[in-house]
């Protein structure tokens, strides 16, 4: 039992990373065979597992309806929207457009879901400028770094403030573009690529401690 | 007999219109042969590919090369390339110098079969030849050169990395079979130390905690260590009898998740607690998936967010509406151009390995503890590499050093 429990487990976890760690020096077609096998099952997992997902979602909302939670309302809408893109999908047979005529599903997608897919998205617009106001009360020396880079970039993507610039500080000879090119091409690409290289070593480490089991907690402990 | 010889007569006829059909366009009377024109397999590749090399210059600037292959499925001449001779330099071939040695002077074309004739098995014989072509006048041919593609079995071109790897897993076994009980410093955290103030606000607030392990899925390692830190969290939280909800984008995520949670609350002598919809499914669109955990947080204004995982624009959607609420927000992500979104709407943030090192900083696992060791190792490593390579790179471009400046950077770059 302990060994199908926690050795099983273990073992496959290292032969299947060792082997997939391996393709990426292998180039020969078995080593792509397997690769595209591997992504094969994966996909096969996933179907199943949105079965799980999908019943999950049912029970957590019929729940909320039954018990009267805050908000069932809302969860009434989970069962509305899920039929109203299933039905159509089905008599459509997943078509969106049939003989140059747009289905129910097509209607759907095209009015509804990419509708209330980019009002989501819009609404980052007014997130993102709140957020600014959030990042522009100076708390501290590191908020007045950001705060100064921030300025200087809003500044000069303005005509205005390119007129203001040239007006005080076109005496020095450096325009704002040159200002804004060297703050994303210098000190911001300084800053990312050091954290890029602390994720690879740490992707690199975690990938090990898995590959090893050495990490182990999503097998839990005996 | 007269039958029989105007029937040969007509026979040799159509066979010579075929060879002067399947021969390429333009060809005329006899033209001079490509000198030194070869095909060989295409090194470290899957076996789709054939390497042609030729000398330059035969011909000036301005010819234009068409390159033909035939295989015994196709049967005549494909036309498989056109260029000009500057275009195809051996130099240019994509290979450090340590897998390739291009010659002054030379052409080279990868040839890659699969794209043009479909995919061929490894040993197939395949023909090729050249023809040069001034304004449009094949004024050289090559003779049909045959060669066999096959498969490779090592990615010489990617030594440099394998050596890497090779002394990343050799620190790391040696810092995990070294790993003390006791006494390893590991810098204080600020975000992981504040969970047990989340967690102990939600207790006293009565309010759930939000763990959102953002839009990954498992094979993530962002995700990966977004599960380990929920064990840990999880941990606390049942500890501290509080509540938590974790909205889920992926459904195999959420299968691990469950996992970990349940064993979590076993670990905290807490099973009675544990309740199978702590998880759920949420929806595997990122705006749905926003906008549903969105309106969740409106709801419920829960004491704690924990954003851990990876994110894309919906980090800003929802750190902000957690923002809203005055829920203490903790975020961590590895994708770097949504940092800064956490960085101004949550109170504490991991950095990308920051998130992958909360799980051994939380558990204080010894083995754990120690294999981030490995990570400052590997740090160290690529600073000191990119202080020395700097500085030769920039003394070989000032005393015009080609070679040094061109071995630095291939020793650095990515194949």
């Amino acid at each position: 039992m302990k060994f199908i429990k926690n050795y099983l487990p273990l073992a496959m976890v290292m032969v299947v990373g060792l082997l997939m760690l391996a393709s990426y020096y292998i180039p020969h077609k078995h080593s792509v065979d397997y690769v595209e096998l591997m992504n094969k099952w994966e996909n096969i997992v996933f179907a199943f597992a949105f079965l799980l997902g999908l019943l999950s979602l049912f029970v957590s909302h019929y729940g909320k309806i039954r018990r009267r939670h805050d908000g069932w309302g809302y969860s009434i809408f989970v069962f509305v929207g899920f039929f109203i893109m299933v039905i159509p999908a089905l008599m459509s047979g997943g078509k969106q457009m049939i003989d140059g005529q747009v289905t129910g599903l097509g209607w759907s997608f095209r009015y509804v879901y990419n509708a209330l897919s980019a009002t989501m998205f819009a609404v980052l617009a007014f997130y993102i400028v709140s957020t600014a106001y959030r990042s522009f009360r100076i708390k501290s020396g590191q908020a007045l770094v950001l705060f100064i880079a921030a300025f200087i970039l809003i500044l000069g993507k303005v005509p205005l403030g390119q007129m203001a610039w040239e007006s005080v500080l076109g005496w020095t000879g450096y325009g704002i573009d040159r200002v804004i090119e060297w703050i994303m091409s210098v000190p911001a690409v300084a800053g990312k690529r050091g954290i890029m290289i602390g994720i690879a070593i740490g992707a690199i480490v975690t990938a090990l401690k898995i590959i090893f089991g050495i990490e182990r907690q999503y097998m839990g402990k005996d | 007999m007269a039958k029989t010889k105007t029937l040969a007569v007509l026979i040799a006829f159509f066979l010579a219109a075929g060879a002067a059909s399947a021969a390429p366009a333009g060809k005329t009377a006899s033209v001079p042969a490509i000198a030194g024109f070869t095909a060989d397999d295409m090194p470290y590749d899957a076996g789709n590919a054939l390497l042609l090399r030729w000398p330059d210059g035969q011909y000036g600037a301005d010819t234009v090369y068409r390159v033909f292959l035939s295989t015994a499925a196709a049967g005549g001449w494909v036309h498989a390339d056109e260029f000009k001779a500057a275009d195809r330099e051996a130099k240019a071939i994509p290979l450090p110098f340590w897998a390739w040695e291009p010659l002054p002077g030379e052409l080279a074309v990868k040839l890659e079969i699969g794209a043009l004739v479909g995919e061929l098995k490894s040993g197939s014989d395949v023909k090729v030849k050249a023809a040069a072509y001034r304004n449009d006048k094949l004024i050289a041919e090559s003779l049909a050169v045959t060669a066999q593609i096959r498969g490779n079995w090592f990615r010489l071109d990617r030594l440099n990395n394998l050596i890497l790897l090779t002394v990343i897993v050799i620190a790391f076994f040696w810092a995990v079979s070294h790993a003390k009980r006791k006494g390893l410093f590991i810098r204080r955290i600020a975000g992981l130390d504040a969970i047990d103030e989340a967690i102990g606000r939600s207790t006293e607030m009565g309010k759930p905690i939000f763990y959102v392990p953002g839009i990954g899925q498992m094979s993530t390692i962002s995700t990966i260590a977004s599960t380990f830190i929920l064990g840990e969290v999880a941990k606390k939280v049942a500890a501290y009898d509080s509540q938590i909800k974790v909205p889920h984008y992926d459904p195999v995520v959420m299968t691990v998740a469950k996992e970990v949670v349940k064993q979590s609350y076993l670990e905290a002598g807490r099973p009675d607690s544990y309740r199978e919809d702590l998880n759920f499914f949420v929806s595997h669109d990122q705006f749905s998936y926003a906008a549903s955990v969105d309106g969740m947080i409106s709801r419920e204004k829960p004491a704690a967010i924990f954003f851990m995982g990876y994110f894309m624009a919906e980090s800003l959607l929802l750190a902000e509406v957690g923002s809203t609420t005055g829920a203490i927000q903790i975020a961590g992500t590895d994708v770097e151009h949504q940092l800064p979104f956490f960085f101004t709407a949550c109170d504490y943030t991991l950095i990308g390995e920051e998130l992958y090192a909360a799980g051994a900083y939380l558990s204080k696992e010894p083995m754990l503890v120690s294999a981030l060791k490995v990570q400052d190792l590997g740090k160290l490593v690529v600073m000191v590499s990119v202080a020395v390579g700097g500085v030769l790179v920039a003394v070989g471009a000032k005393m015009n050093w080609d070679n040094l400046v061109q071995v630095v950077l291939t020793l650095f770059k990515a194949y």
